[in-house]
């Protein structure tokens, strides 16, 4: 709007711009999107996108939702001038159609529907140690026939072994420094020396064994092992034999 | 050439882009979808540019390629400097709307161990004999009774049927190298089928029952799987047709659907007996004639009358009567084309798709428009080009009524309207306006929409599950607590007392998802028939 008055009214240097008088509710209690003024004709798309922020707003309880009034067929803007012919039915029309929708969550749970990454919370939860989120992401659930694929295609999962021996390292000794509060210094180094001497030869057992099992991507099972001091399962790989000093019987061992 | 790798626009129209990308998202995910997409509409790219143009990290570009490769939906091409391009099948992802249907027409002429192996194609988009006879015979175990297993060899007979008569086929393979090539490995290889090694079954010996999955076996299992890997004992086993996969060959189930419709159009039109005659007749042609040819091989009357089904007792003069009736029909399924061996008869394919796509089209004029509009339609099909009076003198329908319809139809593009000035200047007061119907167009425009209803069928039903997805979860919890209850042994009461956890008005709200759901999926079903009609009349 224009900042001029016109001539010959005392209307005040304030009124410049045009206040639309508001229902009731500050513009500042909605979220940023919601349109409140409606200048022109809404395109589809604008119609589509207030639909779904309705959804949301109602989601969040910022609007009731009300009751959609049931639309039957032939309700809308435009009535229907003649019905649409009724749909097969009969034995092979129910099959296929229980048929389809049997497919359709098949198809759900086999290993070629790829699931977006979970999100990583913002706070690591200690559950987080114990689930089972699948595949490791650069992995896939299922063994293709690599001979008949581009070799670009082939992710290569090498990158964890060298990651778990890293990860092995810095976990041995905060752990033993737990179990060993406050004793000796000497029994400590000792020990590290252990943890060191151990988790070493621990690493080339691994790495042989990766080498072995590069084909194999279920590292899943293993890593959880390795960084709790709960065994998952009764898979005893002989890696907490050196680990845990028998002085120490805090923890039972398996 | 290859160094210009000329990127031509995708021919693909909105309304089919949209329902391939509807379907690849239901069925593989949202990665696959946003890859698929992308490659339907760009044509064929390299890796790392579809990754950087989609915005997706390279890994999950790979997962999702790999997982398209495997289902024939993207293929590949290595170009110069050993680049590697993805090129996506748009058609081929809109056939997986068709999967019931493959499905189900197995089941009706292989029975249940050919509809478990055509479903296990389809599900995983290739595999070796082996695997799916294992599958299946697994499969069909678990719904056998308590103590009886599926012999390997019956799913084998079952399969080898299919080979020959061609509903399944081998996948282009790895060639054998003679390893006379001394330069690195290729990028990717190039994979190739002799036309003769198609239907070949190899020569395999698969002896062994299908296995039920039991509970207790897997509590024993667990442990001692947890111990070894999973699958050293699968590589232990030599896999005796490895590198030999199969899949479902989709041509042949479109050319049995086609089989199918005009069959039963001549039934429709005519009676039993000449249906089938000409069922007999599309039987002869099944292996000899190519899907897109215009006429069958010409057919004597007299191999006709020895490849009758056994049941039909008509003499050759019947026969031939039938024929002849045939092949003098207007619609002009079959036509005669010799007098040697008692008569040469062909099917004349194109003619009859022709005739389908245009018994749709009145179809839906008539179900859209009413009656007297489908007269006016099929009159002005009939005479090819009429003026608005004409139309009104020929259909018996007053003027401004006929006026309005004609319009109507124009507006919508089933009819078009053709020009001929009588003056150079074009003065339309001087120019004939003829109305016509292109069927070619009218029939493209009538696919084109059909894409876009299943789209739109496809996202109703999506909403609708997803209005009530708490309810949906809720009743599912129900029905696990259930089931758990029931296998552990619980009273009635307890059963009851569960079960009340869904309250009445919220059952009806589930019954009324449920029905909705039905009937669009079942609306999708249909409309996918009236595609198949309207793509074979290309």
């Amino acid at each position: 709007m224009s900042a001029e008055s016109p001539p010959g009214q005392d209307w005040g240097r304030g009124h410049g711009a045009a206040e639309v008088a508001e229902p009731g509710f500050k513009r500042a209690d909605f979220p940023p999107q919601l349109l409140l003024h409606w200048p022109r004709k809404l395109t589809n798309r604008e119609l589509r996108e207030a639909g779904l922020e309705r959804h949301r707003l109602e989601e969040a309880q910022y609007i009731s939702s009300w009751p959609r009034r049931g639309l039957r067929v032939g309700e809308g803007q435009q009535p229907l001038e003649f019905r649409p012919v009724p749909l097969p039915s009969g034995e092979e029309g129910e099959y296929v159609l229980a048929l389809k929708q049997e497919l359709r969550g098949a198809m759900r749970q086999l290993p070629y529907f790829i699931r977006p990454a979970v999100p990583k919370r913002d706070v690591e939860r200690y559950s987080d140690k114990y689930q089972m989120s699948g595949p490791i992401d650069n992995a896939i659930d299922w063994n293709p026939d690599w001979r008949r694929l581009p070799r670009e295609l082939k992710i290569r999962v090498r990158k964890l072994q060298k990651e778990r021996i890293t990860i092995l390292l810095p976990k041995r000794p905060p752990k033993t420094t737990e179990d060993k509060e406050e004793t000796i210094q000497k029994l400590e180094t000792l020990e590290k020396k252990e943890e060191e001497v151990t988790s070493e030869e621990d690493e080339e057992k691994e790495e042989e064994e990766e080498k072995e099992e590069e084909e194999e991507e279920e590292y899943d099972e293993e890593e959880h092992e390795e960084e709790t001091d709960y065994i998952m399962s009764y898979f005893d790989n002989g890696e907490d034999f050196g680990g845990d000093s028998d002085d120490n019987m805090d923890e039972a061992i398996y | 050439m290859d160094e210009i790798a000329l990127r031509l626009p995708s021919t693909m129209t909105q309304a089919e882009i949209k329902l391939c990308s509807l379907l690849l998202q239901e069925h593989f995910g949202e990665i696959v979808e946003k890859i698929g997409v992308h490659l339907i509409r760009t044509g064929s790219q390299p890796l790392r540019v579809i990754a950087h143009d989609t915005g997706t990290s390279l890994d999950q570009v790979k997962k999702a390629l790999c997982v398209l490769i495997q289902h024939n939906l993207v293929s590949y091409q290595v170009h110069k400097r050993g680049v590697v391009e993805y090129e996506a099948q748009c058609s081929r992802v809109l056939r997986m709307l068709r999967y019931p249907r493959y499905i189900y027409t197995t089941k009706t002429l292989y029975s249940d161990t050919g509809e478990l192996i055509v479903e296990e194609l389809l599900l995983n988009g290739k595999l070796t004999m082996s695997a799916v006879v294992k599958k299946v015979a697994d499969r069909l175990t678990e719904t056998m009774e308590d103590g009886k297993t599926m012999d390997y060899a019956e799913v084998s007979n079952t399969f080898v049927r299919l080979a020959d008569t061609h509903f399944v086929q081998r996948c282009p393979s790895v060639p054998t190298t003679e390893n006379s090539d001394p330069g690195p490995p290729p990028p990717a290889p190039t994979l190739v089928i002799n036309e003769k090694d198609m239907y070949l079954v190899p020569k395999l010996s698969l002896i062994g029952k299908g296995k039920r999955r039991r509970s207790s076996d897997e509590d024993a299992a667990g442990e001692p799987k947890a111990k070894r890997p999973k699958h050293t004992t699968d590589n232990k086993e030599p896999i005796p047709d490895d590198g030999i996969y199969w899949q479902a060959n989709l041509d042949r189930f479109h050319q049995h659907f086609r089989d199918q419709a005009i069959v039963s159009a001549v039934a429709n039109r005519m009676d039993q007996t000449s249906s089938e005659i000409v069922r007999t007749m599309l039987r002869m042609s099944e292996i000899t004639t190519s899907s897109s040819a215009p006429f069958t091989q010409p057919l004597s009357s007299n191999e006709i009358f020895r490849s009758l089904p056994v049941g039909y007792n008509i003499s050759k003069q019947v026969l031939d009567q039938y024929l002849t009736l045939l092949a003098d029909d207007p619609l002009e399924f079959v036509g005669k084309s010799g007098d040697s061996g008692g008569g040469m008869y062909v099917i004349n394919l194109h003619k009859a798709l022709a005739s389908l796509a245009t018994a749709t089209l009145e179809s839906v004029v008539q179900e859209r428009f009413g009656s007297r509009c489908a007269r006016i339609f099929r009159l002005v099909l009939q005479k090819k080009h009429l003026e608005q009076k004409q139309v009104e003198d020929f259909a018996m329908i007053p003027a401004k009524e006929a006026k309005d319809m004609l319009y109507k139809m124009l507006s919508e593009n089933f009819m078009s309207l053709q020009e001929i000035p009588k003056t150079p200047d074009h003065a339309p007061s001087r120019t004939f306006y003829l109305y016509t119907v292109n069927i070619l167009s009218a029939a493209r425009m009538l696919l084109h929409r059909c894409y876009k209803s299943i789209a739109n069928l496809i996202e109703r039903r999506q909403f609708e599950t997803k209005e009530n997805k708490r309810l949906l979860e809720k009743s599912q919890r129900v029905e696990a607590i259930i089931a758990s209850m029931q296998a552990t042994g619980a009273e009635e009461a307890q059963l009851q007392e569960i079960e009340e956890m869904i309250t009445a008005p919220e059952r009806q709200q589930l019954e009324t998802l449920k029905r909705n759901v039905n009937k669009l999926d079942a609306s999708e079903i249909q409309v996918d028939e009236t595609i198949f009609l309207l793509e074979s009349y290309h």
